[in-house]
């Protein structure tokens, strides 16, 4: 139809948009940073050999890598409250639940780099003397970081998208910014049109600069 | 905590929530459906040796690939209407969103194998007479397929997660059931955790057989395409 593109009311609207964007950069450097560092204990539980280590911590991976990622926010935030006497805002719910799912799928790159080198390695650095923690910060963690890069890249690219999640439950990230404001001037197609490149601003870099560092370690190794 | 657990109600509900799964393995289907061969199609844009083709192609599929489904979902749903006077209902704007999501990842995977099949292949076609379509369709894809296997099963894991949001504009998918539900019984840990339960159920064994697909290949000196 003769639709007329009016992007007044976008523009005038555009610090409910900023607010939106710092809330999606908060959570998602949150969530990364927490699913990051908790996902190496978890990837590192799941190599035990000890099998109250390794079960539940395979256990909590697998739930989170086959339930989907809103379920689990809509279930942190309705649910879990029950359970724990502690209120539970859209915030707090929604950190949890996302950087949980990242803590699942970090462990498993964690897992996968360190699998990736070969056991040469390890008893070398055994037969210099080294124990077991030393093996694995000096050794065997300095190379497979390298080779993990592309993988967190990627995890970060996924984990920036599934912030717009939060939205189900009204935090104020930029897609809930979003629906208030098509609501409010009755103007969806130029919103979500502006706040769509908006993302793709966000992340698209990232992506670039993941298949970058793939292509350079594909050459380097 | 001294909270008493019923799952008696969601026992009561269980109707509901299975025809909430069966509308989120409808929805999944049709948008793998669609995506499966429009996802190849895009592919082939993208490796065309034409530029007017190759450019706009990679555009679309790096714009659907790095924006999340959420954001699109609403533009199909509240936009898309608007601008073509269309009237779209949740499941139409669910599947329409869902395939071309899916689709552009999917051409991510077809484009991955073809790329892996070594030049030799190609080139032995060319030399026995075959067009650029023949050998693409008799040479390269039969070999690339099996490459990418593992990838789209991990491509459907995700989209049948992906399709949760199908709930926000109230298509009657399994969250939205246990959504409806858990307000109306006021049981939402029970209800939800049977909803988690469900996906699960469904996604594990997926998840395995991607598992033991790639390790099946691996043994058979195949690498996989990602």
């Amino acid at each position: 139809m003769d639709h007329v593109w009016d992007f007044t009311s976008v523009i005038a609207s555009r610090k409910l948009l900023l607010i939106g964007l710092l809330h999606t950069v908060e959570l998602g450097v949150l969530c990364l940073v927490l699913g990051l560092t908790a996902g190496a204990f978890v990837g590192a539980a799941r190599y035990s050999r000890n099998r109250w280590v390794n079960w539940p911590a395979s256990a909590f991976v697998e739930v989170f890598r086959n339930t989907p990622a809103l379920v689990q926010i809509i279930w942190f935030y309705f649910a879990f409250p029950i359970l724990v006497p502690i209120d539970i805002d859209p915030f707090l719910a929604a950190t949890l639940g996302l950087s949980l799912n990242t803590t699942a799928f970090a462990a498993e790159i964690y897992r996968g780099g360190i699998q990736s080198l070969g056991r040469g390695q390890w008893e070398a650095a055994r037969a210099l003397g080294m124990t077991y923690g030393q093996q694995l910060t000096r050794i065997i963690l300095p190379q497979a970081v390298k080779r993990m890069v592309p993988a967190f890249m990627n995890r970060a690219v996924e984990l920036m998208k599934m912030t717009s999640l939060a939205s189900v439950i009204a935090y104020g990230e930029l897609m809930h910014q979003a629906k208030t404001i098509s609501t409010y001037n009755f103007n969806p197609i130029e919103t979500y049109t502006v706040v769509a490149l908006i993302f793709f601003a966000l992340i698209y870099p990232l992506a670039l600069a993941m298949q970058q560092v793939e292509r350079r370690l594909r050459r380097s190794e | 905590m001294g909270y008493e657990w019923d799952f008696g109600i969601v026992l009561r509900n269980a109707d509901l929530l299975l025809l909430g799964l069966a509308n989120t393995l409808k929805v999944t289907g049709l948008a793998l459906a669609f995506g499966l061969p429009l996802g190849l199609a895009l592919a082939l844009g993208r490796l065309s040796p034409r530029r007017w083709l190759r450019a706009p192609v990679g555009l679309v599929v790096e714009f659907f690939r790095s924006t999340p489904p959420i954001v699109q979902l609403f533009w199909f749903f509240f936009a898309l209407p608007l601008l073509t006077g269309i009237e779209i209902d949740p499941f139409r704007a669910s599947v329409l969103t869902f395939s071309i999501q899916s689709s552009a990842f999917f051409a991510e995977v077809f484009r991955g194998g073809i790329v892996s099949i070594e030049r030799g292949q190609w080139e032995a076609a060319k030399a026995i007479g075959m067009a650029r379509g023949q050998a693409l369709r008799r040479v390269v894809l039969p070999q690339a397929v099996k490459r990418m296997i593992p990838a789209f099963l991990e491509r459907v894991i995700e989209l049948m997660k992906t399709t949760t949001l199908v709930a926000t504009v109230s298509y009657a998918d399994l969250l939205y059931q246990a959504n409806n539900i858990a307000q109306r019984t006021y049981r939402p840990l029970e209800v939800f955790t049977v909803a988690a339960v469900l996906y699960f159920v469904v996604l594990f064994p997926l998840s395995l057989s991607v598992r033991g697909l790639e390790r099946r290949l691996a043994r058979s000196g195949e690498t996989t395409a990602h």
